[in-house]
């Protein structure tokens, strides 16, 4: 993807007063590393102090079931990185500048700067919770921060990040059913705030597919209210569903600025320029190509 | 930590509470505290002297001094780990030297910080003077780094490196813009999507297909000689580097693995110094004394149970310390809610302190070492282990017992509360006092709580009393719980005295229940029934 696609995405989140962006997939396999990548060399290339962190490699199970390491990124001097001590590489030598108290199976999540240009494996902590800890502590000692999010770990999405939603033909059947999963992923991203005065039922800790289809079956007539989009613990056409048919509201906004499309894979290619266009016009957002370096923009 | 004492004592007695307290605030003291064993009968002489050096310690820094030490004691990453692996003669990651240099940066830091008399034969050592000169070229700020100023090979290599990829990049850069000239956009490596009906025919020679589709192409550039000549270059200066890096790393391992047996003595001193402090500061916010430790009573002088007197000033309600000089074995009786049980509690507590080696919350104390601090009655159900779930509270009681009296060897602190008050009166006085009989021959100390009539006088024991209602004047309406038990803590006299056994019966109960807020009739009638009862 070109600097100048990358630097548009980048663009769109500090129009809403992001210095984060929380790359998040609809799969696996969505090119979430290729975005983030992408969106690291024009940061670098800019002259921007950014941070990159990652969801810990044994909090995807994927790729323990698949057998293959996590994809590396192309890093020069300037990155700012939180991996795992046991993913420091001997060489290039990184500047290790602090130890964090979080941990993963790798053992503790170092702090370190990019020193000379090489390929590094960033795993963070499993946890949500933890992932959004490195964040702010990446934060505090760059100008920008990339989180490179899991499928299964919306949660460590923050609401100081702008969110960019990867969209890949990987896990798809079909293209519809991709943008299916774009649509009902980006709409959960979006839901909307609760409103004051209005009669709600607050949901402490996450709202899951079997109590909503109570709620629904119920006739719940009050807003639904959730902490945020995070901590509604379904997704796809149920979410689709379940959400048509209830008030779904949150108390803090997620911000989601743009959609990336991986029109193939070894299993599978989507016409791409289609596909982009597809994806625009059900979540509307703008719909950067992974790989082409084209945007497809919503309708006005 | 395991001590002397059963389950069930740790928690009543909140020794399990004391444990944590003095837990030390580092991973070295943790090490530490598992080399520790509680003091026992026979370490007399050791235990006094801990206590001393404990409490002369807590005198001198000071609650203040103490909580800044601990601090930064917590913060000492333990370097056990890779020193063994550098005496082994590993080269080790740069994450290890980060954590030795964080490991030398703290030691500094207590070392400077106990320089003084109050740290006199326990203050941690200098640091390793030639291991920080060798680290301090990678270490300009508080991180790691294999720098160029550990040898200027590596900084050679590394120019050339540098040198050989910006050759690279732009022979690439070349291929790149030939590609552009041909109408294709440019691309950051890796694979990217060629759209058929935007692309030039054929495709530049310098883009290789990986895949087609019907609409689009995925290329990647096509190294031509000069970029692979580049390339090949680039991965030898990159060899390079990495083998200058690897230099670097057996020096500083070598230099690891020379410190590593004086490290290791600055690891234990460090551990044992955190496990010092963590007593001191609960020495110091407790305001504990030394007691004196011999063979003879057990005897305290206006004594606290801690995790009692915090849990009541949270609540705003006073607390009063207990006085008792226990030679043997004794009873104690009461009203209930008096203090019985925290009486017992206080107890054990104190005889775990000293196990500890930590100084006693009381004014004055004598206390003796104990093979075993155990609990009986209410409380020690648990002791009948799975088989509890099976047995009725008596039964449980019974079992705990007699696990007691077959294992028991040596001398033994036993609390008893309320033993057998769930079978008949009669039977249960007969069993409680020949366990008191029994425990009086063994030689044990303990301390019986109950209510049940005349134990003290036929098991021939001593006899205390503590709480009693002094009034409680009748409310007009129902108070809530907090104000209640507000209430009868102020009209509770909690001074623990010696009695007689015409006491042991006072138990006012009736009168609490009222003041719990339980049905004036109800309790009316509860009156009656106590006038019209037969002894």
């Amino acid at each position: 993807m070109a600097d100048d696609v990358a630097r548009e995405i980048v663009a769109l989140a500090r129009a809403c007063g992001k210095r984060s962006i929380a790359v998040v997939g609809t799969s696996k396999n969505a090119g979430k590393t290729v975005v983030t990548s992408a969106l690291a060399h024009a940061l670098g290339s800019d002259g921007v102090r950014y941070g990159l962190c990652s969801i810990g490699r044994d909090g995807e199970a994927f790729d323990a079931l698949e057998g293959g390491a996590k994809p590396r990124f192309a890093l020069r001097p300037g990155a700012t990185i939180a991996t795992a001590a046991a993913l420091v590489p001997r060489t290039p030598a990184l500047e290790i500048y602090a130890m964090t108290d979080e941990r993963s199976a790798l053992g503790r999540i170092v702090l370190a700067r990019v020193r000379a240009p090489g390929e590094f494996e960033i795993a963070g902590p499993p946890s949500a919770e933890a992932l959004r800890r490195i964040a702010i502590a990446l934060g505090e000692s760059t100008d920008f921060t990339l989180v490179d999010g899991a499928v299964d770990r919306l949660a460590a999405v923050r609401g100081d990040d702008a969110i960019v939603v990867a969209v890949g033909a990987h896990a798809a059947p079909t293209p519809e059913r991709a943008v299916d999963d774009a649509a009902a992923l980006v709409a959960k991203l979006r839901l909307p705030l609760a409103r004051a005065g209005d009669a709600a039922l607050r949901i402490d800790g996450a709202l899951t597919a079997a109590a909503a289809a109570d709620l629904v079956r119920s006739g719940e007539t009050r807003a639904v209210v959730v902490r945020d989009a995070t901590h509604v613990a379904f997704g796809g056409k149920t979410y689709l569903t379940l959400a048509a048919r209830l008030d779904l509201r949150c108390e803090r906004a997620l911000h989601p600025v743009a959609c990336t499309v991986a029109p193939f894979s070894w299993a599978r290619a989507f016409e791409p320029r289609a596909f982009a266009r597809s994806v625009a016009a059900r979540t509307g957002l703008p719909v950067f190509d992974v790989y082409a370096g084209t945007v497809a923009r919503p309708a006005a | 930590m395991t001590g002397p004492w059963s389950p069930e004592a740790a928690v009543a007695c909140g020794i399990d509470w004391l444990v944590r307290e003095i837990a030390p605030a580092g991973g070295l003291g943790r090490a530490a505290r598992k080399r520790e064993r509680p003091f026992a009968p026979g370490d007399e002489s050791a235990a006094r002297e801990r206590l001393a050096l404990v409490a002369a310690l807590a005198e001198r820094a000071g609650t203040g001094r103490l909580g800044h030490l601990r601090a930064a004691i917590a913060s000492i990453p333990d370097p056990s780990a890779i020193l063994v692996r550098a005496r082994g003669g590993d080269v080790l990651a740069d994450v290890d030297f980060f954590e030795l240099g964080r490991f030398l940066d703290g030691l500094a830091t207590v070392h400077a910080e106990t320089r003084d008399a109050a740290f006199a034969d326990i203050a941690p050592p200098q640091p390793d003077d030639a291991l920080l000169r060798a680290l301090a070229p990678g270490r300009p700020g508080h991180g790691f780094y294999v720098a160029d100023a550990f040898d200027a090979r590596l900084a050679r290599a590394r120019g050339d490196g540098a040198a050989k990829r910006a050759a690279f990049d732009a022979a690439r850069s070349r291929l790149a813009a030939r590609v552009r000239a041909a109408g294709i956009a440019d691309r950051e490596g890796g694979e990217f999507v060629v759209m058929r009906d935007a692309a030039p025919n054929p495709l530049p020679p310098e883009l290789r297909v990986v895949r087609e589709a019907p609409t689009y192409v995925v290329c990647e550039l096509a190294l031509d000689a000069t970029a692979r000549g580049a390339l090949a270059a680039l991965e030898d200066a990159d060899a390079a580097v990495a083998r200058a890096e690897e230099d670097v790393r057996e020096m500083l391992s070598a230099e690891t693995a020379r410190a590593a047996p004086e490290l290791e003595r600055a690891c234990a001193a460090l551990g044992d110094l955190d496990s010092l402090v963590a007593r001191a500061a609960f020495c110091a916010r407790f305001a504990c004394v030394v007691p004196d430790i011999d063979d003879g009573a057990f005897e305290l002088i206006d004594a606290r149970f801690p995790p009692l007197a915090e849990a009541l000033a949270e609540r705003n309600r006073p607390y009063v310390p207990i006085s008792l000089a226990l030679g043997g074995v004794a009873v104690v009786t009461g009203a209930n809610m008096g203090g019985k049980t925290a009486a017992l509690r206080t107890l054990g507590f104190a005889a775990a302190c000293v196990a500890l080696g930590v100084p006693v919350p009381a004014a004055r104390a004598r206390i003796p070492l104990f093979d075993e601090i155990v609990w009986l009655g209410v409380g020690a159900e648990a002791a009948s282990g799975e088989e509890s779930a099976l047995l009725s509270a008596f039964g449980a009681e019974l079992v705990a017992l007699r696990s007691f009296l077959d294992g028991a060897s040596g001398r033994a602190l036993v609390l008893i509360d309320e033993f057998a008050r769930t079978t008949a009166p009669r039977e249960g006085r007969a069993l409680l006092v020949a366990l008191l009989e029994t425990l009086r021959a063994r030689g044990d100390v303990a301390l019986a709580a109950t209510h049940l009539s005349a134990v003290a006088s036929a098991a021939g024991v001593d006899h205390y009393t503590i709480g009693r209602v002094r009034s409680l004047p009748p409310v007009t309406e129902p108070l809530a719980l907090a104000a209640a038990l507000e209430r009868i803590g102020s009209a509770m006299d909690f001074a623990l005295v010696r009695a007689d056994d015409a006491r042991a019966t006072a138990s006012d109960a009736i009168e609490l229940a009222g003041a719990l807020g339980l049905d004036a009739a109800f309790v009316a009638r509860a009156e009656d029934v106590l006038r019209t009862s037969p002894e």
